[in-house]
């Protein structure tokens, strides 16, 4: 038996719902935002994480810019060359090779071969002790190793180990986003190569400095640049530096820098360094 | 008592050392003299190694307007110029000096005083200038440049910062109590620069009796008002000393001289009656000694360039449980990480502490309890800031009133939760600052 | 010398003794008058009803750190507080059982599901309060006489002005009685004197101030006075009001909790004000003879919203300032 009370409080609800569709029925089509649907087009293409590697602070707005202008010289480097072929093929034009890159950290002083200081006990953040002293290490060029960078990785691709920041090089897009993260400069973006060596120290001090500091950091002894015959290092105030268009991989330098722990690098992972030095 | 209007408060005074009369440090083996010890532009360094120095002698020139000069403080020879760690906690270049135990002046330096009188007001500037004379209550502000305020500001107060508010220090305290006619001069000699315009007042907090009673007796003729202010943190700040003395408020973004005001710390004041009536540069202070875990409290006379580690030599007594050692006062003080570090122009005290917090408390969630804004000498809200800095927003902690903050530590002090309201402050400001250079670039 | 192992952390490096646990701490010394006044009042099962009360706040605590894989927080103080807030807020004779489900619903369901301390919008223990009430009406309404052997229970002297008028109220309990407690209730809402003891400790210690405790109080006593005078054949003296029922409890310790009360002056103000007109409107038109949890709720409710408020006028304030710079 359908009590009494049930018909009228289905229909009154009912009324109630039916009326409220109708309302934002109406409201939608009333205040419809027009879009190009090229715009939302290119907008799913995107990889939608905000990240502002492109120059636009978001990726509806590079969408934008992009049908309005047919710019091939726009780039988003999270997408690589894969995405610009498909906006090229949406917009019927040609779009240039994005330049990938990756950001690379230029210390090798952990917490095995950077001598300490004090122990920090404030805010854990880079930036914070940065505000308190020199930092944990005794470089003060060096990694701090507190992780401020990380939190500012949309892509997963950081981790800490053992004090240094690690970055994995398949998962980095080259958004940027770390760079303004770390507060010694310690982080740089490099042009991804396939085979690609830098030395992965940054301090400007003196090498006897240097080596009191950290067993891994670049004396500037120069070994390396004699050995070089692409003339691809040079030196700049106590530190040497790869460059990288006139690198061929040789591999010279590495065999006679004479650091503890060899601070010209192959990889960007520091588990491959220790492999292929224990091997 | 004339106190400031807003917050403050009232941490143990542990003046431990009040009655301790000054006592000389003899120099010791080496000194190593920062080429950063003010605001501003490190000096550059006019020597290398090998040099012969004499005592006062030009080894840092000003390098630009907001610089200033660095002097030997010792007759010696130059060892080395590289960079070594800095009491503010980063390196800075240095110049090693090894003394040759003569401490002989360079010509012209240290003459039995003169009238100050004597000399123009553009003569007085540039003796402080030379002198390398700046602010020794801990900003380090070029002295020179603080008395030569732009031509459109009208300076009609005069103050003498002679509050010295961070518990334990009380280098200005013996200053005041052993060489109230310095200090006066050298109240006399800044006031004479805006003669005719300016009323001197030197301001003194009630806990410091010896030191109102030698002033007033100095300056009586003087026309120059000794004012007693209430024992309360941060007086000896310089917006709260105006504030107290005057009435008036520095608002955000303003100096001193917006409202007519100069204030000048102590020790400064000494320091400009020894450049300008003795021609001496500025090469030694008074440092605090102190803190509840070295026994043989002292103030110390020491050269500018001395490694904590020799003063603590010369004081003995240290205890095993001192974990942190704090260079300036325990409010805004830093904590050294290495006794490396040499005394510098702005160094005011030295405290050995054994602090147990440090170790074991950890930030708690605020649990908005307003101890906080209440004691905020800056009308801020510190809760609002620090959450506001944790959560990375940096595009409106600016509104909330962040360049405003002093970091004079109340906030920290009073906080039930052990927030680290003043390291989140700076940390926010330091992001601040390098997002607006990015933004400019 | 040999080398101290230096510790570098931020300025300051003295602190104040003040921490959670002594404002906590304190803030459960405040309600010990109360307490003690409660198991005079109404015997042994007081003693127990608040022990089973703080017991489970403290257990449930402890479990939801661990769930939450947060430091144990339990011993803090704040859930041994919120254990003596929600055993003042039911009647002596309530079940144990459904106190420790009210613990729960004050502990997990209201603090630790916003976030834990310091990041609740609603005050637990009243939370709590309100929850038992809804579910368990006839249990949360009746009332144990005091000093009865056998736990007789009546309806409170609230209770009776709302379903029997003023009359039958007047006559059920001395002002006097009401001030010093003699009269039914919950174990909280009898003493006004231990309540006010207690509250002048927390005003000593400065943990509260008077602005919400006066205003909330204050506007109780004007808006039912206003009715008074129009018609005192119906509705019951301020003074009536004022010492019967959770007001005093309420005002002094609920509405003041740091966590769930405004900061600046202006908020609290609108708090005390907002929850003293809720009651008073509840108190004399609502279903409810009782509305000081409801007021209370309501108006925590709108906290944010006060403080959001004083942060936007900061804002605007500080944009003028360096517009006109």
């Amino acid at each position: 038996m359908i009590s009494e009370a049930f018909i009228p409080a289905v229909t009154s609800l009912g009324a109630v719902a039916l009326a409220l569709g109708l309302i934002i029925h109406y409201v939608s089509k009333k205040f419809h935002v027009e879009e190009d649907p090229t715009v939302t087009l290119i907008n799913d293409i995107l990889p939608g994480v905000n990240c502002g590697a492109c120059g636009y602070p978001s990726c509806g707005q590079f969408a934008e810019v992009l049908v309005e202008t047919k710019d091939s010289s726009m780039s988003c480097p999270v997408g690589g060359s894969d995405l610009a072929e498909k906006l090229g093929q949406t917009l019927g034009i040609t779009m240039a090779e994005p330049k990938p890159q990756i950001a690379v950290l230029l210390c090798q002083g952990d917490n095995d071969t950077a001598r300490e200081t004090a122990e920090y006990l404030g805010i854990q953040d880079c930036w914070a002790a940065t505000q308190a002293y020199v930092g944990p290490k005794q470089c003060r060029y060096s990694c701090i190793g507190l992780g401020s960078c990380i939190a500012f990785c949309d892509f997963d691709a950081m981790r800490l180990e053992n004090g240094l920041v690690v970055i994995d090089k398949d998962l980095c897009t080259g958004c940027e986003a770390c760079i303004s993260a770390c507060p010694t400069g310690v982080l740089v973006m490099q042009e991804k190569k396939a085979e690609r060596y830098f030395i992965a120290c940054n301090s400007h001090d003196k090498g006897a400095a240097t080596k009191k500091a950290c067993d891994a950091g670049c004396i500037a002894c120069q070994k390396c640049v004699k050995v070089c015959e692409d003339d691809a290092i040079v030196i700049d105030r106590f530190l040497a530096t790869i460059v990288q268009e006139k690198c061929t991989a040789c591999g010279k330098c590495i065999e006679v820098c004479p650091t503890k722990v060899n601070c010209i690098r192959l990889e960007n992972d520091l588990q491959a360094v220790k492999q292929k030095k224990a091997s | 008592m004339k106190t400031f209007a807003i917050g403050g408060i009232h941490p143990p005074e542990r003046k431990l050392t009040e009655s301790s009369a000054i006592e000389v440090m003899p120099v010791p083996a080496e000194l190593a003299i920062s080429m950063n010890q003010h605001l501003g532009k490190p000096a550059k360094p006019v020597v290398k190694a090998g040099d012969e120095v004499k005592k006062g002698q030009l080894i840092g020139e000003a390098d630009g307007f907001i610089s200033a000069n660095v002097h030997a403080s010792t007759s010696g020879k130059v060892k080395s110029v590289k960079p070594h760690a800095h009491p503010g906690g980063q390196y800075a270049m240095t110049v090693f000096i090894t003394p040759d135990g003569k401490d002989e002046w360079a010509g012209g330096l240290d003459n039995a005083p003169v009238d100050w009188k004597s000399f123009s007001r553009e003569e007085i500037v540039a003796k402080v200038k030379d002198a390398g004379i700046v602010g020794m209550g801990g900003a380090g502000f070029p002295t020179n440049v603080k008395l030569s305020p732009p031509p459109d500001k009208n300076i009609d107060t005069i103050i003498l910062n002679g509050a010295e508010c961070e518990p334990f220090l009380t280098a200005d305290h013996r200053l005041m109590v052993e060489s109230p006619a310095e200090v006066v001069g050298g109240l006399e000699i800044i006031a004479s620069l805006f003669a005719g315009q300016a009323k001197a007042w030197i301001g003194i907090e009630s806990n410091k009796q010896d030191a109102i009673d030698a002033l007033k007796k100095h300056a009586s003729q003087k026309g120059i008002e000794i004012v007693v202010l209430k024992t309360k943190y941060p007086q000896g700040a310089e917006k709260q000393l105006i504030n107290a003395i005057t009435g008036r408020t520095i608002g955000e973004g303003e100096l001193p001289f917006d409202k007519g005001c100069l204030v000048q710390n102590i020790g400064t004041a000494v320091a400009v009656y020894d450049a300008v009536c003795r021609n001496r540069p500025l090469i030694e202070r008074i440092v605090t000694v102190s803190g509840m875990e070295i026994s043989s409290r002292k103030n110390v006379l020491a050269r500018i360039g001395t490694a904590f580690r020799d003063i603590v030599d010369f004081c003995g007594n240290l205890s095993e449980k001192t974990n942190q050692v704090i260079c300036g006062g325990p409010m805004m003080g830093k904590a050294l990480f290495t006794l490396d570090a040499p005394v510098v122009k702005t160094t005011s005290g030295l405290l050995f502490m054994n602090n147990a917090a440090v170790e074991k408390s950890r930030e708690r969630t605020c649990i908005r309890c307003g101890k906080c804004v209440s004691v905020c000498p800056q009308s801020l809200e510190p809760w609002l800031l620090g959450n506001t800095a944790e959560l990375r927003k940096f595009d409106e902690i600016l509104d909330f009133g962040l360049m405003n903050c002093t970091e004079c530590g109340s906030c920290t002090f009073v906080c039930p939760s052990k927030r680290e309201l003043v390291h989140w402050i700076k940390y926010a400001k330091a992001l601040v600052n390098s997002r607006q250079k990015r933004k400019s670039a | 010398m040999e080398s101290v192992k230096l510790k570098v952390s931020y300025a300051p490096f003295v602190r104040s003794k003040d921490s959670i646990e002594s404002v906590m701490y304190n803030v459960a010394l405040a309600l010990a008058p109360a307490t003690i006044m409660s198991v005079y009042l109404f015997g042994m099962s007081a003693l127990i009803l608040t022990v089973a009360a703080i017991a489970s706040c403290i257990g449930f605590e402890w479990l939801m750190d661990k769930v939450r894989k947060k430091p144990a927080s339990c011993l803090d103080g704040s859930a041994l507080v919120t254990g003596l807030l929600i055993a003042l807020n039911v009647p002596a004779n309530l079940p144990l059982w459904m106190v420790v489900i009210g613990s729960f619903i004050a502990i997990a369901a209201s603090k630790h599901v916003f976030g834990g301390l310091g990041y609740n919008v609603f005050n637990p223990a009243l939370v709590a309060r309100v929850f038992l009430l809804i579910s368990f009406p006839a249990a949360m309404t009746s009332w144990p006489v005091p000093f009865s052997v056998d736990m007789q229970t009546a309806a409170s002297p609230l209770g009776i002005l709302k379903t029997d008028g003023i009359g039958a109220a007047m006559a059920s309990v001395s002002l006097q009685n009401g001030f010093f407690g003699i009269m039914n209730g919950s174990l909280g809402e009898t003493s006004t004197l231990a309540l006010l003891a207690g509250a002048a400790w927390l005003l000593f210690k400065r943990y509260i101030t008077l602005t919400i405790p006066l205003t909330m109080i204050g506007s109780v006593f004007i808006f039912t006075g206003i009715f008074y005078l129009i018609d005192p054949g119906t509705y019951a003296s301020p003074v009536f009001h004022m010492v019967t029922g959770g007001l005093v409890l309420g005002a002094f310790f609920m509405a003041t909790d740091m966590v769930t009360s405004p900061i600046s002056m202006r908020g609290q103000i609108i708090f005390g004000l907002g929850c003293g007109l809720l009651t008073a409107v509840i108190r004399l038109w609502g279903g409810y003879p009782e509305g000081v949890s409801f007021a209370i709720l309501i108006m925590n409710g709108f906290v944010p919203l006060l403080d959001r408020w004083d942060q936007s006028d900061r804002k605007a304030k500080h944009q003028k300032k360096s517009e006109t710079k």
